[in-house]
């Protein structure tokens, strides 16, 4: 059975045919409705309820201001500075754990006991050891692309399939020349597949990371600030912005993928 | 299963031979242990100050006192509940929307675009807004868990149900099947193993979920004890929750997985 659940959908563009279908927009221009009378209704409502002009007015504002900018570079900065190093130390220990028996042996049980704690949940132990500024928001979205790849880079290079180890035996290959040219290779699509997801991971933990730590730039950070200050505008703007970033970054790594491994085969 | 699903899930599946021999078995606690010994080591010659690195012996007298003074039960019940009420309401809605939207083309047109753009915003995302529209109660604990696992559930059940095969419905036609029947004997036996799969995501999300909005705004829970014992610089007392958040994350994640492998008998795979 064809299915997959995976955390955002890689064929999710052909879902966004709506666009030419009157039926889709339907649900969303309601909504919109309902919030915009809603948000007329009372003054407290108005402050619940931003209204779109109210939204309009809080755009321009933090873009005037450069707050969002800010925000935004700081961001991304942290999630593709994390996904660099949580990914390339994870790619690292799960091609060494698919090399080496007694690595794998030694190193997985404990990869997979620490990797149970839940992300978020070691953030109050950073927060004691590192503070609540960037370095402890750096470590978990390291964290969050390190234990993906590590598990993607290992599943990979064991579903090689044996027929081309054998060539490399044959070849009488040496074993960094087999990994180099034969196992790399033929995991390296379903690498990428680690990658994309190491993305979002690492994506999901710069926002979460930034709302829990309290200190510095970040979108997250504009986002405590402004519930703090009850600017419902403001999160409405950068609660979209985050899941619009995601879904962009999510689509441009496809598309990188779909690019880089056009010589695979697909039936 | 695909690559993806598995690191979701976390599930290495790479040569289980090899991991089922039993000397290989007993080598699986090396590192463990030797990850314990080190830390206690650490702790000993107090290489970090003892307010950064306490023993795991003392992490562990740490989590008996809790647990005398009842005050870790109250923790953990109030956790439990708010986790229990939100994923139930949330991974049953989930469910049903899913299938509806999979099998109804007229409810899909409608709804499949607004699921599809909510589906973008991660739930850590929606935390500050949900603050602001239910407060910092029991509402707002249980929403943000709830929708954590209403659109892991739906995506999971409607993209499992869109995968139901032709044939199985063409026979159901042949036979002029009721509805009832249709449901009950095809569409949820079919889908049961790849909702399984998404329930056991949907879970580790709202755990995670949880966590996180009992860290930031709570007055009880497992997040909040970490919270406050990292407020009152009480180490023992995070790595207390820390190590009980990973357990617990892990031991109802073992649940699912022993529900789908004994659960369906029908499972190919």
């Amino acid at each position: 059975m064809a299915y997959s659940v995976s955390i955002m959908s890689t064929h999710t563009l052909s879902k966004y045919s709506f666009l030419n279908s009157a039926r889709g927009w339907l649900i969303p221009v309601g909504l919109l409705l309902v919030w915009e009378v809603m948000s007329r209704q009372s003054a407290e409502n108005a402050y619940a309820f931003a209204s779109i002009e109210q939204i309009y007015h809080g755009l321009v504002e933090i873009l005037s201001t450069g707050e969002l900018q800010q925000g935004i570079a700081a961001s991304l900065q942290r999630a593709f500075l994390g996904l660099l190093i949580g990914g390339f130390l994870g790619f690292s220990i799960g091609a060494v754990m698919a090399q080496w028996r007694v690595a794998d042996v030694l190193i997985g049980p404990l990869y997979h006991m620490l990797r149970q704690v839940p992300l978020m949940g070691l953030v109050p132990l950073f927060s004691l050891w590192l503070g609540n500024g960037d370095p402890s928001k750096l470590v978990v979205v390291c964290l969050s692309a390190f234990y993906p790849l590590v598990l993607a880079t290992y599943e990979s290079l064991h579903q090689v399939e044996s027929k081309y180890k054998e060539v490399g035996d044959v070849l009488k290959l040496s074993r960094t020349k087999t990994f180099i040219k034969i196992l790399l290779p033929a995991a390296l699509p379903n690498i990428f597949t680690g990658i994309s997801f190491a993305l979002a991971f690492a994506w999901l933990a710069t926002i979460g990371s930034e709302i829990l730590f309290s200190a510095g730039a970040g979108l997250g950070n504009i986002m405590m600030n402004a519930q703090a200050a009850s600017r419902m505008d403001i999160l409405i703007i950068l609660t979209a912005l985050i899941g619009l970033l995601g879904f962009l970054m999510n689509y441009l790594i496809n598309k990188v993928g779909q690019y880089l491994f056009r010589w695979r085969n697909l039936r | 299963m695909s690559i993806g699903i598995r690191v979701a899930l976390g599930i290495n599946q790479a040569d289980p031979k090899f991991r089922r021999r039993s000397r290989l078995r007993l080598a699986a606690f090396i590192s463990p242990i030797a990850f314990l010994l080190l830390w206690a080591w650490v702790a000993k010659i107090e290489l970090f100050s003892p307010q950064l690195l306490v023993s795991p012996l003392e992490v562990l007298q740490t989590f008996h006192e809790l647990l005398d003074s009842g005050e870790l039960w109250e923790h953990l019940s109030v956790s439990f509940s708010r986790l229990g009420i939100g994923f139930s309401i949330g991974a049953s809605s989930g469910l049903l929307f899913g299938i509806v939207m999979a099998l109804s083309k007229r409810v899909e047109g409608f709804f499949s675009p607004v699921f599809q753009a909510l589906r973008q915003v991660p739930s850590i995302a929606l935390i500050p807004i949900f603050i602001l529209l239910f407060g910092i109660d029991e509402i707002f604990k249980i929403a943000i868990v709830t929708k954590a696992a209403f659109f892991t559930v739906a995506l999971a059940s409607y993209e499992a149900t869109k995968g139901i095969s032709r044939n199985y419905f063409e026979v159901s036609q042949a036979y002029k099947l009721p509805t009832y029947t249709l449901y009950t004997k095809i569409v949820i036996p079919a889908i049961l193993p790849p909702v399984l799969t998404g329930l056991r995501i949907a879970f580790s999300r709202s755990w995670t979920i949880l966590v996180a909005a009992e860290l930031l705004a709570a007055d009880s829970g497992l997040g909040h004890m970490m919270q406050m014992g990292r407020e009152v610089f009480r180490i023992d007392i995070v790595m207390v929750g820390v190590v009980l958040t990973g357990l617990i994350g892990f031991g109802i994640d073992r649940l699912f997985k022993w529900g789908e492998a004994n659960l369906i008998p029908w499972r190919t795979a």
